[in-house]
């Protein structure tokens, strides 16, 4: 098993205040898989993916991924894990204001020893027009694609994506999907990505409902949809 | 109900304990120091001008050779003075300083007991404070001369001693190789009278131009005190009453009170400071408003999305302003405050001592100072309220939309700077935070500047006292020069007869043996009040083939001193005008070249031409150059000797001033250097967080960060500090000669070698190297979640 999470609690507050946001998660994800965890707001989906991402910890459990425990790593070789492993894409893109498009991207490719080819990586995104802007010239589905693009270049194993597009409308959300379903087919990466939009779970090999804090429903998509093809 | 933004105020000030700590620091140190120097110089000032009745100074004194009878005493006191005895007697101490005692006076120049008690029996002595200080003697001490020895009783200050100049021709005082103190009656009885010098006080029974307060002249004209009318007043009411004691008794010395620099110098420096205290105050509150103001911009930038609520729910603009404004304007007065209380306390002492390490001052008493309180406390709230108010203002106009939008820039959009890809990437990144902080290093860059200006002068200082010292020494015009005093009654024109027996008496006493005396004729002139105050320049007339001065002076060449052409910006062909210093008669000479000589301002050409110029005898002479002391001459003539030690007093005395004051201005420098290099990188990374934080959660290590943005700054600050050092060093040499124009006679060249900038360079390296340390420890503690905030 690629990604494995075994009893995984996390709570938050003390006292009379604590919360308990994961309350023994167990989830197996296989190399390559696309994985959507779907359920209401508290539900625990991205406090679950941001403890997957190592820039959160939790109480109890464990995930391992490819055998390798990230809870038992100290700080320095965290980072050098979510350096190797990881891409993240948040629905509020997180560009750095001050680099243009095509540096945002180069800020993930510093981190590869093998980075992808960023201009090719552009062109699949359909922002290379655009290299030499500033992200407050870009729209939103633009700027959402410039992160997917900083996260993809250095090739990671998981692409680890919370609400990637929260803040879009149906059309580039639509277009940010396929872009997602490609690179998921092309370079192999794994993808998790924490979602409101139901229709999405069309398009994934794997579905986890969670909600309290816990797994409602975990199953294989056996009919699974290109994006394409996706309507909410 | 009140404003309930108000409640986040205190935690604001809890969140920024450090911003805001580190500007409050800086701004009490610079309040309290500067109010503190204001209030003692307001203090000192005030106790000066009123100690010349508190002590009873005399208006002049006169030296005769013998002591003058009743009947001489009867005749001089019927001209309108009352005139008092005030003998001397100068012993040469066995730590090599000369020390003049006269014995307590009571009537005329009184004394101030500074600590300790006066002396009541014999074998006791009470010194001058500062003297004292200066060469290690304690109250208790014993001092020896050659045959004597007294034991301190205590510390003075003896009012007609505020500046310890020796004789009045010099320079510059010297407080550290003379010395004033007094003795009792019996114990003064003692001295043999061989050595007693005969100097007599005088206090004139109607003022010529009333003292403090002004007074009006014979043709009803107001006269105020300190004026060029009043200073005229006084001339022609000594040269009168010396003409008049000049016809009672023979004249060795006349000096009156306003020419006595023991008296008026500490007057006249008094306050030269002060405009340089002020410009340093309005610079620091300036650069700190501005910084203020970033800090605000960028608290704005990060609750953009707050204030565009705020504005869209009905808060106005200015209620708005008000809230951002709270929090600098609270520091500002709390500063201000705090900064006077300490200025009248901790920091009023500090200053008062440095007045107290140059002269000779008596006791003060602290007096409120509304200027000081209007300098210090209102001009600075209000520089920080206009300059905050108006920047915040003007953010402020954006719409509650843009505030929403964080779109808080006014131009449509803003174009990336176009970086080529063959920049390394750590390079453009580098760039960029460089661009996005251009405001910030702006201020830097200004702060900078203005840190190591007051750092070069704190260093460079000692440099240009020991370059122009080694300058002296190389360039002396002989070893020794002793400029003759001809004696006052020479000059008379009501008895003749006095005047031929005073000449030959005069000629026969200053014939010398000393095979390398030259003679030459000095005649002093001052400047035109043109650039500067009027100043002496001396000239001197040499003989055509002078041993010690190799200038060819045969026709009708006239050079002057390279201090001259230096401070007066004079080159050869020039025509410089000199005046006779109480009289209207000018004289104009055309400069042939520049003579290598910084000791003095001089002026050279043959004696022939001096002693016609000013319508001297042929045979007449004035002073003789030598390599070796001359000892056949009367002492009594010798007005002055210019040897390396009175050459070297201006040096000296600086040193024993300004030297301890220099540490301060070195560390008040790195204390701005660190205040604004902290508040200002820490902006950077405070606005660049969520970057960090993003950095970070792609896998970035700390030490990748802060190459990223710890590094930027440190190249924008080596950038800066090498621009500044070679700024800095014209905008000093500037305010060197300004200085040197305005508050002193003679001349200092402002000179500064490599290890000079060395020491600005590397001081200014560890501070940021500390400053930097601290931003690394930030950058490591910029959480993760940042990012993970919904605020782009």
């Amino acid at each position: 098993m690629f990604l494995k999470i075994r009893d995984l609690m996390k709570s938050f507050g003390e006292g009379d205040n604590r919360v308990e946001v994961l309350k023994g998660i167990d989830l197996d994800i296989e190399k390559g898989e696309f994985c959507v965890l779907l359920g209401p707001s508290g539900s625990g989906k991205s406090t679950l993916l941001n403890i997957i991402g190592g820039i959160d910890s939790s109480d109890a459990g464990f995930i391992a991924i490819d055998g390798e425990k990230t809870g038992e790593m100290k700080e320095k070789k965290l980072t050098l894990y979510r350096r190797k492993h990881l891409g993240f894409v948040f629905q509020m893109y997180n560009l750095i204001p001050n680099l243009t498009i095509r540096e945002n991207i180069e800020v993930g490719a510093f981190l590869s020893s093998r980075p992808l080819d960023i201009d090719e990586m552009m062109q699949t995104l359909g922002i290379y027009e655009h290299r030499n802007k500033l992200p407050n010239q870009l729209s939103g589905g633009q700027q959402q694609r410039t992160a997917i693009g900083r996260a993809l270049i250095k090739n990671p194993d998981i692409l680890l994506c919370d609400e990637p597009t929260g803040a879009l409308d149906y059309k580039t959300s639509k277009e940010i999907l396929k872009l997602i379903e490609t690179v998921n087919q092309k370079y192999g990466n794994t993808i998790v990505m924490v979602t409101h939009n139901d229709a999405i779970k069309f398009m994934a090999d794997r579905v986890v409902h969670l909600r309290d804090g816990m797994i409602r429903k975990n199953y294989v998509n056996e009919n699974k949809i290109p994006a394409e093809e996706l309507d909410w | 109900m009140s404003n309930p933004l108000r409640k986040r105020l205190l935690r604001e000030l809890r969140s920024e304990a450090g911003k805001y700590g580190v500007i409050f620091f800086l701004l009490l140190a610079t309040i309290g120091f500067v109010s503190g120097f204001l209030v003692a110089d307001g203090s000192m000032r005030i106790t000066y001008d009123e100690s010349f009745d508190t002590y009873d100074i005399e208006d002049g004194y006169l030296d005769v050779a013998k002591e003058i009878t009743p009947e001489e005493m009867a005749d001089i006191e019927n001209l309108g003075v009352s005139l008092y005895e005030n003998y001397f007697v100068e012993e040469a101490l066995t730590n090599e300083s000369t020390l003049r005692i006269f014995q307590n006076r009571e009537e005329v120049d009184r004394v101030c007991l500074m600590q300790g008690s006066l002396p009541v029996n014999t074998g006791e002595i009470a010194i001058d404070r500062m003297y004292a200080v200066n060469n290690g003697i304690a109250v208790g001490d014993m001092i020896e001369s050659a045959d004597r020895q007294w034991k301190v009783t205590g510390y003075v200050a003896l009012s007609d001693y505020s500046s310890l100049f020796s004789n009045n021709n010099d320079t510059m005082f010297d407080a550290v190789k003379f010395g004033v103190g007094i003795v009792t009656q019996e114990e003064f009885a003692g001295f043999s009278k061989k050595i007693l010098k005969y100097r007599y006080s005088w206090v004139y029974d109607v003022q010529p131009a009333e003292k403090g307060a002004g007074s009006e002249n014979a043709e009803g004209e107001r006269v105020e005190a300190g004026s060029a009318k009043a200073e005229r007043a006084e001339n022609d009411r000594a040269e009168e009453f010396m003409k008049d004691v000049g016809k009672v008794v023979n004249l060795e010395t006349f000096v009156p009170a306003y020419q006595n620099q023991a008296i008026v110098f500490t007057g006249n420096d008094m306050g030269s400071d002060r405009s340089m205290m002020i410009a340093l105050l309005y610079m620091v509150i300036g650069i700190l408003a501005f910084v203020f103001s970033i800090t605000i911009s960028n608290t704005i930038s990060r609750e953009a999305n707050t204030i565009g609520t705020l504005r869209a729910s009905g808060y106005t603009r200015g209620e708005l302003v008000r809230h951002y404004m709270t929090m600098p304007m609270t520091v500002t007065v709390m500063g201000a405050v705090i900064g006077n209380v300490l200025g009248y306390t901790l920091f009023e002492k500090v200053a008062s001592q440095m007045y107290y390490g140059s002269y000779s001052l008596t006791k003060y008493e602290t007096r409120w100072n509304a200027e000081a309180f209007i300098l210090t406390t209102v001009v600075p709230f209000f520089m920080m309220l206009i300059i905050n108010f108006v920047i915040l203002s003007y953010k402020m106009t954006l719409s509650p939309l843009k505030f929403f939008r964080r779109d808080l820039s006014r131009r449509r959009q803003k174009r990336a700077v176009y970086l080529g890809k063959r920049i390394p990437f750590f390079s453009r990144f580098r760039l960029r935070i460089i661009f996005q902080n251009m405001s910030n290093y702006a201020i830097l860059l200004v702060g900078i500047i203005f840190a190591n200006l007051l750092l070069l002068f704190g260093l460079a200082l000692p440099v240009v006292l020991d370059h122009y010292q080694e300058e002296i020494e190389g360039n002396m015009l002989s070893s020794y020069q002793y400029i003759l005093s001809v004696p006052v009654s020479i000059l008379s024109d009501e008895s003749k007869i006095r005047s031929m027996i005073s000449m030959l008496e005069f000629s026969r006493a200053v014939e010398t043996d000393n095979e390398t005396a030259e003679k030459f004729s000095a005649y002093s002139l001052n400047t035109m009040d043109d650039i500067c105050d009027s100043e002496e320049v001396l000239l001197y007339g040499i003989s055509d083939d002078s041993s010690y001065i190799s200038l060819d002076v045969s026709g009708d060449e006239v050079y002057i001193s390279e201090g001259y052409a230096d401070k007066h910006n004079l080159k050869p062909g020039d025509t410089v005008t000199l005046k006779e210093k109480y009289e209207d008669e000018e004289y104009s000479f055309q400069i042939t070249g520049i003579y290598d000589y910084m000791g003095a301002l001089s002026l050279f050409m043959s004696q022939e031409k001096l002693n016609t110029t000013f319508d001297l005898d042929d045979e007449y002479f004035s002073g003789y150059f030598s390599d070796t002391r001359i000892t056949d001459i009367n002492k009594k003539y010798v007005g002055s000797v210019i040897d390396l030690e009175a050459l070297t007093k201006v040096s000296r005395q600086l040193d024993v001033s300004m030297g301890s004051m220099m540490y301060l201005v070195d560390v008040f420098a790195i204390l701005i250097f660190v205040v604004l290099i902290y508040l200002l990188s820490k902006i950077v990374i405070e606005k660049n967080a969520q970057a960090i934080s993003m950095t970070k959660i792609l896998g970035y290590k700390n030490s990748e960060i802060s190459r990223l943005y710890i590094l930027s700054t440190s190249v924008v600050v080596v950038i800066f500090l090498l621009a500044s050092m070679a700024l800095d060093r014209y905008l000093m040499g500037f305010i060197f000669r300004q200085i040197m124009l305005n508050s002193m006679s003679g001349w200092i060249q402002f000179y500064t070698n490599k290890s000079v900038f060395i020491k600005m360079f590397l001081l200014g390296g560890i501070t940021y190297g500390a400053v930097a340390a601290l931003e690394f420890r930030k950058i490591k503690r910029v959480p993760m979640d940042e990012a993970l905030k919904n605020v782009e």
